[in-house]
């Protein structure tokens, strides 16, 4: 390497040990977690060590043997998948509405939104689960995707509003000037440009959705076969009988969390998309 | 006098036909409604008169069966058809176009409820499939209704493009479009949230038992009596044998209980206020409530949502700011920064349950004795001192990524010129940040502050699997009102004061944070 280029790594330094102390505070409970994946039973009540003494592939095994554990992963990413995208569709929609068309009724429309995100979810569940039966999709993946908007969809909504809002007028009115119709407006312009408040959005969403647990336990008590992932792994036996199986949990932990940090992987680069190309020069 | 008939005047009548289809549906739907109440076997009930004084009242009844939301909505789905079609008739423009877009979504509804019916013949929308015939009959009646509504919708879009049409005010056109944009999102707000707001408000009125079939009595306010009354006395302390306050083993000063008088109208203590400056050393102010556990539950989730949302934010920001700067494995950063944020709340505090262990087994007790910071293993979980703090630091640790990833995104759309022109105007880096990043960022800032606030209130499943019930924040005592105690009513009430105390953080952040300004 070039002295120069020495130099500006030096330069550098002190940020890069920032970017490492925030790794190591995100990571170290993970890492903790991994290494309690391969403890055995006698490992875990030892004195705490990071290697474990004989390490084991055993719990791995368990979870997946677990043929309940291994439906749920997918239910999960259809149950998470499924309210994301609903979620982001009315929540654009109702976005491009609340921040940048005037009507009267806007800010009671926002606080209303709002308002199904404000009672704790144990006090709304008898409610939703008379619908959910009424509906006759009780004990299916259906009640989950039906249910969880009333999370999802407010947070949707009050994130891209804030997005639409801060964009400069002036670019959807050179398009109306055009003759562009809204549809046209919201998908060409205004979408486009909000790639990364829909991107982290989207995950957030899905991120929430995949890990709610009360109302999934609370629908599929009657039918395992819907379980998502959550409430698969709040149920695992254990290997050793009477035990809390914590070191099963964490390597189903592992095993969970791997698809969402590949997912985060795949879809970051578009957070960083957006006003980079520099369209919206007022 | 024009006689002879031209083709814009053909076309009225057929607006005028598909005007009166609309009003028909409109009528249809409040007809329904009505024959629908006056059928329902409690609301007959009511009207019975072999009963006696037996009977229930007609408004429990009609409350009972359909609820408050359900009629209301039907009603105004109804008056919005009438006046919709009697705009259409009048040759309205901004009537017809809304009308038009109304149908659209309506088709479009029964069409996604056709498809719905029809999945529940297989075993994905439904726990035990239905039969062919029953699930083809359940189909039929939504597949008429998504057609009816298709064809009203092509012919009002015909009536909209009339010549005879005058050019719609650009005030209505906005407002329109605005409100046919938002369907989606007041279909969902109707079908899924409003039936369990609904539910809990009116139970909150009554002494229903949780998972009882009996009728519940109506209680009025005495719910809300119970968990809103408080008392205040001022109580000396506890005199030890040399005359002066005594202590207990934390060194706190131990207090005289309430006056009799008091503890056998049902008050209990949830605190002893000692305030410097306006009561004397040796006196404290008790605050007396009638369900003291809720009062204090209040006092332990403010001190939770306050100290943690606001450490989150001054992390989130931190590390927001970091992984916006260019360097190499910025990518990979982003998805290792979200990693406590995606593991579910349920292994997460397990994980910290373990981490915190009171013997060496705990991690966090090996490596402080390790480095020599304590002496002994801390039980950090059970110490109540030890409790809410542990309790924020792993809410801290699981959602700062959450705030991160909202204001980077925030971050990343202000535009780059604003920064190279104040630096070709010599600003400083701080300077920059507090007159550039810091305004353009207060949107995201706010939003990302309201949703981390709402949850932090209702912090639930961190503090169920850690303390069980030894520590209580609003969301754990209504579970357990609920669910240990089976007061469906009290719980009710208790969700409602939890909505009320939320509510009132929203209205607050929108007011200072401005949410919404443009």
């Amino acid at each position: 390497m070039s002295g120069a280029g020495w130099k500006t790594t030096l330069r550098r330094l002190p940020f890069y040990l920032v970017v490492a102390l925030i790794v190591v505070y995100a990571l170290t409970p993970f890492i903790w977690a991994l290494s309690t994946s391969f403890k055995t039973e006698d490992d875990l009540f030892g004195a705490a060590r990071l290697f474990p003494r004989d390490p084991t592939t055993k719990n791995y095994t368990y979870v997946l043997g677990d043929a309940g554990f291994m439906s749920s992963l997918l239910n999960s990413v259809i149950v998470a998948g499924g309210s994301s995208l609903t979620a982001l569709t009315a929540g654009s929609l109702a976005a491009y509405a609340l921040g940048r068309l005037r009507f009267r009724g806007k800010t009671p429309m926002l606080y209303a939104v709002l308002a199904m995100t404000m009672f704790p979810q144990i006090s709304i569940l008898s409610g939703l689960y008379l619908t959910v039966r009424e509906l006759n999709i009780y004990g299916t993946q259906a009640a989950m995707l039906f249910a969880y908007p009333l999370f999802t969809l407010p947070f949707s909504t009050w994130v891209l509003t804030s997005f639409f809002r801060g964009l400069p007028r002036e670019i959807e009115e050179a398009a109306i000037v055009d003759g562009a119709t809204t549809a046209q407006i919201l998908a060409r312009i205004l979408l486009p440009l909000t790639v990364p408040a829909l991107v982290t959005t989207g995950l957030l969403t899905f991120i929430v959705s995949w890990n709610e647990y009360l109302l999934a336990r609370s629908f599929t008590v009657t039918n395992p076969g819907a379980q998502t992932v959550p409430v698969a792994m709040a149920q695992f036996a254990g290997i050793v009988e009477q035990q809390e199986p914590i070191a099963e949990i964490m390597a189903a932990a592992m095993i969970v969390t791997l698809p969402l940090v590949a997912l985060v992987l795949v879809f970051q680069q578009r957070i960083a998309a957006g006003l980079t190309a520099g369209s919206v020069k007022g | 006098m024009m006689t002879t008939p031209s083709p814009a005047q053909v076309t009225p009548r057929s607006a005028s036909l598909w005007g009166a289809l609309l009003g028909a549906i409109g009528v249809g739907a409040i007809a329904g409604l009505v024959l629908a109440v006056a059928a329902d076997a409690g609301v007959r009930s009511a009207f019975d008169a072999s009963l006696g004084d037996d009977r229930p009242s007609a408004i429990m009844a009609v409350l009972d069966g359909f609820g408050i939301i359900l009629p209301v909505f039907v009603l105004g789905f109804g008056v919005i058809a009438l006046r919709l079609a009697s705009g259409v008739a009048r040759r309205d423009v901004s009537a017809t176009r809304s009308a038009r877009d109304a149908a659209t979504w309506l088709a479009l509804l029964a069409a996604v409820v056709t498809v719905a019916r029809l999945l529940q013949g297989t075993p994905w929308l439904a726990a035990t499939p239905s039969p062919l015939d029953a699930v083809v009959g359940g189909a039929l009646g939504p597949f008429l209704a998504a057609s009816v509504a298709a064809l009203l919708s092509r012919g009002l879009a015909r009536a909209a493009r009339a010549p005879d049409l005058r050019e719609e005010p650009l005030v209505k056109r906005e407002a329109r479009t605005a409100w046919s944009l938002l369907v989606p999102a007041l279909l969902i707000l109707f079908l899924v949230a409003a039936r369990p707001l609904e539910t809990t408000i009116i139970t909150s009125f009554t002494d229903k038992v949780f998972a009882s079939d009996e009728v519940p009595s109506f209680v009025g306010l005495a719910h809300y009596r119970q968990l809103l009354t408080l008392s205040f006395v001022e109580v000396p302390c506890r005199l030890a044998d040399d005359g002066t306050c005594a202590r207990n083993a934390q060194g706190a000063i131990r207090w005289e209980p309430l006056p009799r008088e008091l503890l056998v109208e049902g008050y209990r203590t949830a605190w002893n206020w000692n305030l410097p400056l306006i009561t004397a050393p040796d006196r404290a102010v008790a605050v007396n409530a009638l369900d003291h556990v809720w009062i204090r539950s209040i006092w332990v989730t403010l001190v939770f949502t306050v100290s943690s949302v606001s450490l989150e934010l001054l992390l989130g920001l931190f590390i927001a700011l970091t992984v916006h700067s260019e360097f190499r494995g910025r990518g990979a950063m982003r998805a290792v920064m979200l990693i406590p944020w995606a593991i579910p709340t349920v292994v997460s505090a397990r994980l910290w349950e373990l981490m915190l262990k009171d013997t060496t087994a705990g991690v966090l007790n090996r490596g402080l004795m390790l480095v020599g910071a304590i002496e002994t293993p801390q039980s950090w979980l059970t110490t109540p001192a030890l409790q809410l703090p542990s309790a924020i630091m792993i809410d801290v640790w699981k959602t700062s990524p959450f705030m991160a990833l909202l204001l980077l995104a925030g971050l990343q759309v202000i535009p780059k010129e604003l920064y190279e022109s104040a630096r070709v105007d010599g600003a400083s880096r701080f300077r920059e940040f507090v007159s550039i990043t810091l305004p353009l960022l207060r949107p995201a800032i706010a939003v990302a502050l309201i949703f981390r606030t709402l949850d932090a209130l209702r912090v639930f499943d961190l503090l169920n699997v850690l303390f069980g019930r030894s520590l209580h924040s609003v969301s754990t005592y209504n579970y357990q009102v609920l669910i240990n105690n089976q007061q469906a009513g009290y719980a009710s009430a208790v969700g409602v004061l939890i909505f009320f105390l939320i509510f009132g953080f929203a209205v607050a952040y929108v007011r200072f944070l401005g949410v919404n300004r443009s």
